[in-house]
């Protein structure tokens, strides 16, 4: 533990002093601060997404619908009267294993058909979100949501960022110890082949299912921080394109390294909001990107897997390929 | 009699979307049946399809069977460019399943934006004038001439596909592409020109599927999205791959929306497809017709 510490020490340290500047730097203006909250918020999605996707090899789609289920649920036990505070725990453990109920028969699925399997069970998810008005409010969403109480006054502005820097530091803190576990390297054996995985003596399922649930916490952490910060939820605001968007910021930055996802994270985040007066180009911009990364940056900025990926690809294992092909 | 008139109705309506449903699942087997391609944007293509119709008979003022001949022809050089471009890059990649069906969601959203600050600006509701003038009575149920020519049109396309494939050397092979490509290419088979022609080929199905739906039906942007979905479902459950599968199971697709819909809101029907498909995923994920 203390060597995954020293190892990634540095980065850590300038992350974190990174992330408590913006806050206080951008506190001036609102806007811009407003926006900060939501990139470091994103970090918190990004480093679940960077363990599922980086070092798992998993390509969940329903990773919104996950956060989703999360800040409904945070809603939901804010509105019966539970303080934030404990909502929070519950909302998000709920939702993990939500997620991991949804996904554990997935799991035994490899490559394309858990990408396409999540897929599916993102678009239910949504489509739950529309359909269950008296949980959801449908398409209208639920606004007005108000601030978690922070010793004694409601919490926003600057004090909410800190307390997104911490949540964001907290959660790269996480992936760092997770990486450099035991753990962090059967997940790569896992990812990089899982037939010889397995023949190690991994059972590769359970490992999945552990890394799916530790992602899936992620998820729904960010979520329901999404909820008061944002203080708006629909079912827009977790549909697949955030889903696609997250796993954008990781495939750009570079998968599997550690710091891709952040900067992934920092490049593409603030995006939508830069652009609002082109509002709807925006999604051009996330295909085109979309694209770009697989055909010309497989590897991702940071190119962490290197000469090792050939093309944008490593999600399955050369066995599955032949037994495709047969 | 007004039981036989709903029955009649439903079976009209089910045979109509089974058609459509079948041809664009069709192109989307044999495009993943061939290059492992899991085009996720196949109903952007649909769309395109449809909405390029509504550009050429209404804005153009076009005749409708000049527009629609236009449109399905137009789509050999834009598969042929998107193929130039994009797709061919990723022939000879292990697991390009994976960026393939990355590449297609990427390709989903540029379109998605394109038509939202274009047609989505210039109307609501899409509309083609019809095909033909007069009605036509099925017992009691009267049918537009309009909508009956895209159903005959739509059933010699599955049959002239099915002759395609079967009897003809470039659908045979196709075919053994499907079944085993290296064999193929020991026997003689231009692979790589045979995905070429699969690309097109799968393309141009879908988007006769998108003039036939547009000449029957007036749609929204919103049906790109839900013909994906089905698509993808219709092509798990039958078999990637099989062409049989996919005419099979999209015949029962579209009876299962007709009837569906009769009764209860079409969300019941999706949800239903999502609910066949995740089970065919777990059970038997090389689907009812695996070749």
């Amino acid at each position: 533990m203390t060597d995954a510490l020293r190892k990634h020490g540095r980065g850590l340290l300038v992350f974190a002093v990174a992330a408590y500047a913006l806050p206080l730097l951008l506190a001036g203006n609102r806007y811009f601060a407003f926006i900060g909250g939501i990139a470091l918020l994103h970090v918190v999605w990004t480093a679940g997404m960077s363990l599922l996707y980086g070092y798992a090899g998993l390509m969940p789609l329903m990773f919104a619908g996950i956060a989703g289920i999360s800040a409904y649920a945070a809603v939901g036990l804010m509105a019966a009267g539970f303080a934030f505070w404990t909502a929070l725990p519950v909302a998000a453990l709920f939702a993990a294993l939500v997620g991991v109920g949804l996904g554990l028969p997935a799991l035994r699925l490899k490559g394309f058909y858990f990408t396409l399997c999540s897929l599916v069970i993102q678009t239910v998810i949504t489509l739950a979100f529309v359909y269950f008005v008296n949980l959801t409010n449908g398409d209208t969403g639920i606004s007005q949501i108000a601030p978690p109480a922070w010793f004694g006054g409601p919490l926003q502005g600057v004090g909410f960022d800190l307390v997104l820097a911490t949540l964001a530091v907290g959660a790269m803190v996480a992936l760092v110890l997770i990486v450099e576990a035991p753990f962090g390297r059967r997940l790569v054996a896992v990812r990089e082949d899982d037939e010889l995985a397995e023949m190690l003596g991994i059972d590769v399922v359970r490992q999945k299912l552990a890394a799916f649930f530790v992602g899936s916490l992620f998820a729904a952490v960010g979520g329901a921080f999404y909820a008061p910060y944002v203080g708006f939820v629909s079912p827009r605001s977790f549909d697949v394109l955030l889903s696609l968007n997250i796993w954008l910021m990781v495939a750009f930055g570079g998968r599997g390294t550690i710091w891709g996802a952040v900067v992934g994270t920092v490049l593409l985040a603030p995006l939508p909001f830069l652009l609002q007066d082109y509002y709807k180009v925006k999604d051009v911009i996330y295909g085109l990107l979309i694209i770009g990364v697989i055909v010309l940056l497989p590897g991702g900025i940071l190119g962490g897997l290197g000469s090792r990926a050939a093309a944008g690809t490593g999600t399955q294992s050369p066995g599955l390929r032949r037994k495709e092909a047969a | 009699m007004p039981t036989e008139l709903v029955l009649i109705s439903t079976l009209f309506t089910g045979l109509m979307l089974g058609v459509i449903f079948s041809l664009v699942a069709a192109g989307v087997t044999i495009i993943y049946g061939s290059i492992w391609m899991p085009n996720a944007a196949n109903g952007q293509f649909f769309l395109l399809a449809a909405l390029a119709l509504w550009s050429a008979a209404v804005s153009w003022g076009l005749h409708p069977v000049v527009a629609a001949l236009l449109v399905i022809g137009a789509s050999v050089p834009a598969s042929l460019l998107l193929e130039q471009m994009l797709i061919r890059r990723f022939y000879d990649v292990p697991n390009r399943n994976v960026s393939y069906f990355v590449l297609s969601l990427g390709i989903t959203q540029i379109l998605a934006g394109l038509f939202s600050v274009t047609y989505g600006v210039w109307s609501d509701q899409f509309q083609i004038p019809p095909l033909m003038a007069g009605i036509t009575f099925l017992g009691p149920f009267p049918v537009s001439n309009s909508r009956l020519a895209a159903l005959v049109t739509g059933v010699a396309l599955l049959a002239a596909l099915f002759a395609l494939l079967r009897y003809h050397k470039y659908g045979r092979a196709i075919r053994a592409v499907f079944q085993n490509r290296d064999a193929a290419s020991l026997r003689g088979v231009n692979v790589r020109a045979i995905y070429r022609l699969s690309f097109v080929l799968g393309n141009l199905v879908v988007a006769a599927g998108g003039v036939l739906y547009a000449f029957a039906y007036s749609f929204d942007l919103s049906v790109s999205w839900s013909m994906s979905i089905t698509a993808f479902a219709i092509m798990i459950i039958g078999g990637p791959g099989s062409v049989v599968g996919a005419v099979a199971v999209g015949m029962v697709f579209g009876f299962t929306q007709a009837i569906v819909s009769a009764f209860a809101s079409p969300t019941v029907a999706t949800f239903s497809y999502l609910g066949a498909m995740l089970l065919i995923l777990l059970m038997k994920p090389s689907g009812l017709f695996a070749r």
